[in-house]
């Protein structure tokens, strides 16, 4: 614990406070070119035709790329995991959320670039749109995603995150009440003051250095040598200097899509993304649909939770898979409830992708578990702070899907939360600490559930 | 066109209505103000023109044709910060870094008005600027030194070192 508490460095404070810090759109290279992109219009659509013959023979403009010239059209963020792709780099044959790109260009300046990108024709056939993850399984639902209206590719092909634990039926027989609740917390926008970036140099020896606001560096080493189909060893990525990102840099949003054009020019190229382009075009936190309904005793005792999930992903998966399976595991929040029913869906809609932020798959869940544990309490009229003691985790106690906890946290937080905002415990309530379970705090209906933190 | 940034007299080539940030950014390779929006909302652009803060972004040179120019990078240098360089290292005001310049240049505008410490004094002053990391209070708390006129010790944050050796297994 020598840093905790210390006055340290700051590697790049000094940088920062002087202007000497060089982000991605700072770098100057002789020669760079500006790239634009074209983007869908509308949420969901079949192109019947791109021409870009006027852009690309327009004066200033050195590269023009579709779908048909990346080697490799799909790969996926999650594909070195074993989730399959989805995701076009570039749209080919339909357009399934507003801003999606379908062609980007490379152009002396700024100016040219968008100019080039306003003469390329493209025709639609404009189709329904989904946006309401409720609806997605509507018999009349529009088909937004190649793989169907939610994702169908977890292991075993399972079409969902379920979990089962205990005795739910049993649960829900002797409860003296069932509290329901939906939750429903909104997209987020990341918001950097640095919009999304990338400048990308071809170097002689057929090198490419990719200057990078990405959160992670690895993804995008990995994504675009896979779009490139390219060893590893043909990119150098230069990273570690982000303005801002909070997991809306995770995707590699830009990078692939550089090289490509500076592939084709032969020319160093930079895109810098408006603010608009940031708020309709980046991913955001995912939209949340959470249904709760709990089995609970009088004395606040939660027996059982039944619970759907639906996870609004957007048009494609990227990290969303992997954001409902944190959020399974993490579905009964900072509490133990022995008897589970859980289902979770990847669901996709006509809106931009969503992805990583802060916490994703377990802020949702939060917010929902600590609302629903107060309206609990607000129903059965027991303090809200002995119903978070009672059922908090303890040693031993196991999680949703079977981990038993080691250290858990609970009790120390929730005592320090009530200690913060002056709420005066009962004296069995201020004594508690996280040790494992017995007499009182050890009914019937949690002895099945209790494991051996050792075994994990 | 003419303009003097940072004391350095430049002939400006670009267009009278290039922004003042584009030519600052393109044409001089000044970075530090960042175009975080160009459309006046976040403040990363801001600049000192004659010592008034402005958003470069929406600023057209033509308009600031003779004037003095200050970015950042003529507060002060790495081996000699100015105070409110000094104050920004001390309280880690500073987070991503992007929004600092502008920031920076918005308090520097205040301290020169003879601002005080005040809390909500200083908020007024950076309101319109945009630190999404949110680290707002290290920032007050770095301005209300200034206007106090604290000195800080800073052999250990400026240590031009780099990253120090904490010892034993980090």
């Amino acid at each position: 614990m020598k840093a905790v508490g210390a006055r340290l460095p700051r590697y790049d404070g000094v940088a920062h406070v002087t202007g000497r810090t060089v982000f991605v759109d700072d770098v100057r290279v002789p020669g760079t070119l500006w790239v634009k992109a074209l983007r869908s219009p509308v949420h969901h659509a079949d192109i019947t035709r791109l021409d870009t013959s006027a852009a690309e023979t327009m004066k200033g403009v050195h590269a023009v790329v579709t779908w048909q010239d990346v080697p490799l059209l799909e790969y996926g963020h999650l594909s070195a995991l074993g989730i399959p792709a989805d995701e076009p780099l570039l749209a080919k044959d339909e357009v399934r959320y507003k801003g999606q790109p379908i062609a980007i260009v490379a152009a002396e300046d700024e100016e040219t670039a968008m100019a080039a990108v306003a003469a390329m024709k493209l025709d639609l056939q404009e189709k329904p749109a989904l946006f309401d993850v409720r609806k997605a399984f509507d018999a009349d639902a529009p088909v937004v995603h190649q793989w169907g209206n939610w994702y169908p590719h977890f292991e075993a092909e399972m079409d969902r995150r379920q979990i089962r634990k205990g005795d739910i039926d049993r649960a829900f027989a002797d409860a003296d009440v069932i509290v329901q609740g939906v939750y429903r917390p909104a997209a987020i926008e990341h918001v950097p003051v640095e919009t999304q970036s990338c400048q990308v140099v071809p170097e002689a020896n057929g090198r490419l250095t990719i200057y990078s606001c990405t959160q992670a560096l690895y993804f995008s080493l990995g994504v675009v040598a896979a779009h490139l189909q390219v060893p590893l060893n043909r990119l150098k990525v230069v990273g570690g200097t982000v303005g801002g990102g909070f997991g809306g840099k995770v995707d590699t949003a830009t990078e692939t899509m550089c090289c490509l054009l500076a592939q084709k020019s032969g020319r160093p190229v930079r895109w810098r993304w408006t603010r608009e382009e940031e708020f309709l075009c980046s991913s955001t936190r995912a939209p949340w649909h959470m249904e709760i309904a709990d089995a609970v005793t009088e004395d606040g005792w939660i027996l059982g939770r039944k619970m759907l999930t639906l996870h609004d992903s957007g048009a494609y998966a990227r990290f969303s898979p992997y954001g409902l399976t944190k959020h399974s595991f993490h579905h009964t929040g900072a509490y133990t409830i022995p008897n589970l029913h859980f289902d979770g869906y990847v669901v996709f809609t006509n809106r931009v992708p969503t992805t990583a932020m802060r916490g994703f798959g377990v802020t949702s869940v939060s917010f929902a578990t600590e609302t629903h544990v107060s309206r609990i309490a607000e129903v059965l009229g027991v303090d809200p702070w002995e119903i978070r003691l009672k059922n908090a985790n303890r040693i031993g106690d196991t999680s949703p899907n079977g981990v038993a906890y080691a250290d858990p946290s609970t009790v120390p937080v929730v005592k320090a939360l009530a200690d913060g905002v002056g709420a005066k415990l009962a004296p069995n309530l201020q004594a508690m600490t996280p040790a494992a379970r017995e007499g009182d705090l050890l009914p019937e209906h949690l002895v099945a559930q209790i494991g051996n933190p050792e075994d994990h | 066109m003419n303009l003097t940034v940072n004391g350095v007299a430049h002939e400006v080539e670009s267009g009278p209505l290039t922004s003042l940030l584009d030519v600052l950014r393109e044409e001089l390779a000044i970075t530090s103000p960042k175009a975080g929006c160009e459309q006046g909302g976040c403040g990363a652009c801001t600049v000192l023109v004659d010592g008034v803060a402005r958003r470069s972004c929406l600023t057209p040179v033509a308009s600031v044709q003779g004037t003095e120019i200050t970015t950042v990078e003529g507060l002060g240098s790495p081996s000699d910060l100015s105070p409110l360089q000094q104050a920004f290292t001390h309280h880690y005001a500073a987070q991503c870094g992007f929004c600092t310049s502008g920031m920076m240049l918005a308090a520097q505008a205040y301290i020169d008005g003879g601002g005080s410490d005040g809390h909500e004094a200083i908020q007024e002053a950076i309101a319109g600027h945009v630190c999404r990391c949110t680290g707002y209070v290290k920032i007050i708390d770095a301005i209300a030194a200034v206007a106090r006129g604290d000195e800080f010790d800073l052999t250990v944050t400026a240590s031009s070192a780099g990253m120090v050796n904490l010892g034993g297994a980090v």
